[in-house]
């Protein structure tokens, strides 16, 4: 018995050195103040690119950095989507951050209010590289005048469309649907029915995309005005949110559902096989079918205009680089930062991983390479065309969560059947009663 | 001479004790104790984590009772979740634990499978039951229109969502399930055959030896999971749309809400404030268990 106690002991001794070890040697490295055995500094670089098609390609952009100078070493760290932004800020808490990390642009301002990020205006006022990048991307990393984020990439909404289905029904394959009304048109012509259940559908607007992609396809313009007002029962939102309540009574929730869980499971997609005439969808909605339904013929056009004059107007998102506060080697971070957004290595990421990205330079060579299959330049040309139609919805400083006040109302208009006009104005208010109190 | 008599064998002893539970009281004190502190003062302030952190005084509690209607949903939602997870739950649990203590052969592969989904657990079950949910192609759509019923929309219907994640718990009770077979197994047989020799059936019996003799059992379920309920976030989190608690807000549950105030909006000091609110309606909940448990739960050996 007291053998084996004191072996038990003994393993846990050797177990608890074991774990000495273990932070004496980090602790080692952190004590040469992140540099290498040559003296170069190092730079902690966060993303969330890990999967088999991502991962390579940032590998090779942060290698290509790496061998260009012989100050900087970049190394890679990958955290899980979930994980990284609250890790993050935990980081930054603990005055222990990373020195660069890919984060979410539309938060961007908020972070810069926060002092979450470094403001990069020093940096700017150095080496202006603001031109590089499309405007409305640009904009949108700036709190108060100061970008504390640098454009990486971004993505848009379009209209795909099964050219097939076109001829069958009729349809000039390349003359894709302009207006609201075309859309309807057109669906019409494309719905296939036999007895009591559909065959194909032409088009239905929330595949794909939220109901807050057509509100502001609808609108053209944001929640909110120039002026930080919430514009949310606007006459065009309820006319929205009522035409696409029309598509949810014309199909019916059976229909609706059967088609979401085939689009749910991705390989089953009913645009795949012709049972889905028309679909808004992301750009990179293309890599899906190149990977699942290679023959499948089908065009690309932005989203339809509302009524015809009213604009394309489709929605994108995207991720900035920053350096989060209190990073050791801010000026090296840079470095890295701007050699991540400048034109040879946005175009390899946009080329190999078929991205659209924020440099506009980068864009335009990258929808020509010659890497790129003809599909493949036809897609990417549209996306990088319509990147100027597209709006971001960056969240105001003074009301972060001001989306967590209007999707409620927006499930209510197509899930409870409440009046639209009802709803929004019930989200207005609300949206109106958060800016004040953040305001006080 | 004064000294010697000091240093007893007692306070050596004593010492001893004291120094082989320092690790856990220095980790109750630094991880558990320092934090609890610093987010009851923190509740007061708009803390942001990164750069804010002034007094604000009752601020965060004001907004909170009058100004805030997603904070009475995500309430709602959660004592909506508790008031039919916990008694379900603990209902089923029972019932399971009653079968499972017939002696049958091949019993202990019917434990075995109840006890299953309480060993997988996390994300993956979520995914899972997602799939098995789904309106179109899930599985438990399709038995039901086997038998003539038209499914619900389960997790894409406001009215259904929070009854689909109950559905789920029932799923999932093996574990308590464990704890009433064991409490179970250890009811002396002899009660039974007296109650037997007295005319008793099988339904006389649960209700006068077996349920009165796992109460204590049934009192630490209760307690254990209505603290669980209250802090429902992963399921909401993982199977609504976008994290955010969606369709219409029927999956806001408290915590999610709490999470996204503090790491989406970055309004710690309102999260933490939340936190609070939380903790005092947990504990009231408790108290009110714990004065009610006498009234019922019965120990043996107790004199009463």
């Amino acid at each position: 018995m007291l053998k084996r106690f004191c072996l038990l002991a003994l393993a846990l001794l050797l177990f608890l050195t074991g774990c000495a070890g273990f932070t004496g040697g980090s602790e080692g490295t952190q004590a040469s103040e992140g540099k290498t055995e040559d003296g170069k500094v190092k730079i902690d670089f966060w993303t969330f690119w890990g999967s088999e098609i991502r991962r390579p390609v940032i590998d090779k952009i942060i290698e290509d950095f790496n061998n260009s100078q012989d100050e900087i070493v970049v190394e890679h760290t990958y955290i899980p989507f979930g994980d990284i932004w609250t890790k993050e800020l935990a980081a930054i808490a603990a005055n222990n951050p990373p020195d660069v990390v890919i984060n979410d642009i539309n938060a961007t301002a908020l972070r810069g209010q926060e002092g979450q990020a470094e403001n990069l205006a020093p940096y700017l006022e150095k080496d202006d590289i603001s031109g590089r990048f499309y405007e409305n991307l640009w904009d949108t990393t700036l709190y108060e005048g100061d970008s504390y984020g640098i454009p990486f990439n971004t993505d848009t909404r379009l209209l795909f469309y099964n050219k097939d289905a076109f001829k069958k029904a009729g349809l000039d394959p390349n003359k894709p649907p302009e207006t609201w009304e075309e859309l309807e048109e057109y669906a019409e012509k494309l719905d296939k029915k036999s007895g009591n259940t559909y065959e194909r559908i032409g088009f239905y607007p929330l595949y794909g995309v939220g109901s807050d992609v057509w509100l502001l396809n609808g609108s053209g313009m944001n929640y909110f005005n120039e002026d930080d007002e919430p514009v949310i029962n606007s006459e065009t939102n309820v006319d929205t949110m009522e035409w696409i309540k029309s598509w949810k009574d014309k199909y019916g929730e059976d229909t609706i559902n059967r088609y979401q869980s085939q689009i749910d499971s991705q390989q089953s997609n009913p645009f795949f096989n012709g049972s889905l005439g028309m679909m808004a969808n992301a750009a990179t909605f293309y890599t899906q079918i190149r990977d699942y339904a290679p023959d499948l013929d089908f065009g690309v056009a932005p989203l339809p205009e509302k009524t015809s004059g009213n604009g394309n107007t489709s929605w994108g998102g995207g991720f900035v680089a920053e350096i989060p506060k209190g990073s050791s080697h801010p000026d090296e971070a840079w470095e890295f930062i701007k050699y991540l957004t400048d034109k040879e290595a946005q175009e390899y990421w946009a080329v190999k991983n078929f991205d659209n990205i924020a440099n506009i330079e980068a864009s335009e060579s990258a929808a020509a390479s010659d890497e790129l299959s003809e599909k493949d330049q036809m897609v990417y040309e549209m996306a990088a065309q319509n990147l100027n139609e597209t709006l971001l919805t960056p969240m105001p400083a003074y009301a972060p969560d001001y989306v967590n006040l209007i999707n409620p109302q927006l499930d209510a208009i197509l899930i409870e059947n409440k009046p639209a006009q009802e709803a929004l104005d019930k989200a207005q208010q609300d949206v109106e009663e958060l800016v004040e109190k953040t305001a006080q | 001479m004064k000294k010697k008599k000091w240093w007893t064998m007692g306070r050596r002893e004593s010492l001893q004790g004291y120094i082989f539970v320092a690790p856990w009281v220095i980790g109750f004190l630094a991880f558990t104790l320092g934090p609890l502190a610093f987010s009851l003062y923190a509740s007061f302030t708009d803390y942001n984590i990164t750069s804010r952190m002034d007094f604000v005084g009752l601020q965060n509690y004001d907004q909170l009772f009058t100004g805030d209607d997603l904070f009475w949903t995500s309430l709602y939602n959660t004592l909506y979740f508790v008031i039919f997870s916990v008694p379900l739950t603990t209902i089923g649990a029972i019932f399971i634990s009653m079968l499972m203590n017939q002696s049958l052969p091949g019993m202990r592969i019917f434990r075995t499978i109840f006890y299953l989904p309480a060993v997988l657990s996390g994300v993956g079950v979520y995914l899972l039951w997602m799939q098995l949910l789904d309106p179109g192609t899930g599985l438990v759509n399709t038995i039901l229109s086997w038998f003539g019923i038209n499914g619900p929309n389960w997790l894409f219907d406001p009215d259904w969502t929070k009854p689909s994640l109950i559905f789920m718990k029932l799923w999932s009770v093996g574990g308590s399930m464990l704890l009433y077979l064991a409490s179970m197994q250890g009811i002396s047989k002899n009660l039974y055959e007296a109650a037997e020799i007295d005319g008793a059936g099988a339904w006389k019996k649960f209700l006068h030896i077996t349920l009165p003799l796992i109460t204590p059992v049934i009192f630490f379920d209760i307690i254990t999971s209505t603290i669980g309920s209250f802090q429902i976030f992963q399921e909401a989190y993982v199977m609504s749309q976008n994290g955010s608690g969606g369709p219409a807000s029927s999956m806001l549950f408290y915590n999610l809400y709490m999470w996204i105030k503090a790491f989406q909006s970055f309004d710690m000091g309102y999260a933490m404030a939340m936190s609070w609110i939380l903790f005092v309606v947990v504990l009231i909940i408790t108290l009110i268990n714990l004065k009610l448990a006498p009234k019922w739960v019965h120990y043996e050996g107790d004199d009463k």
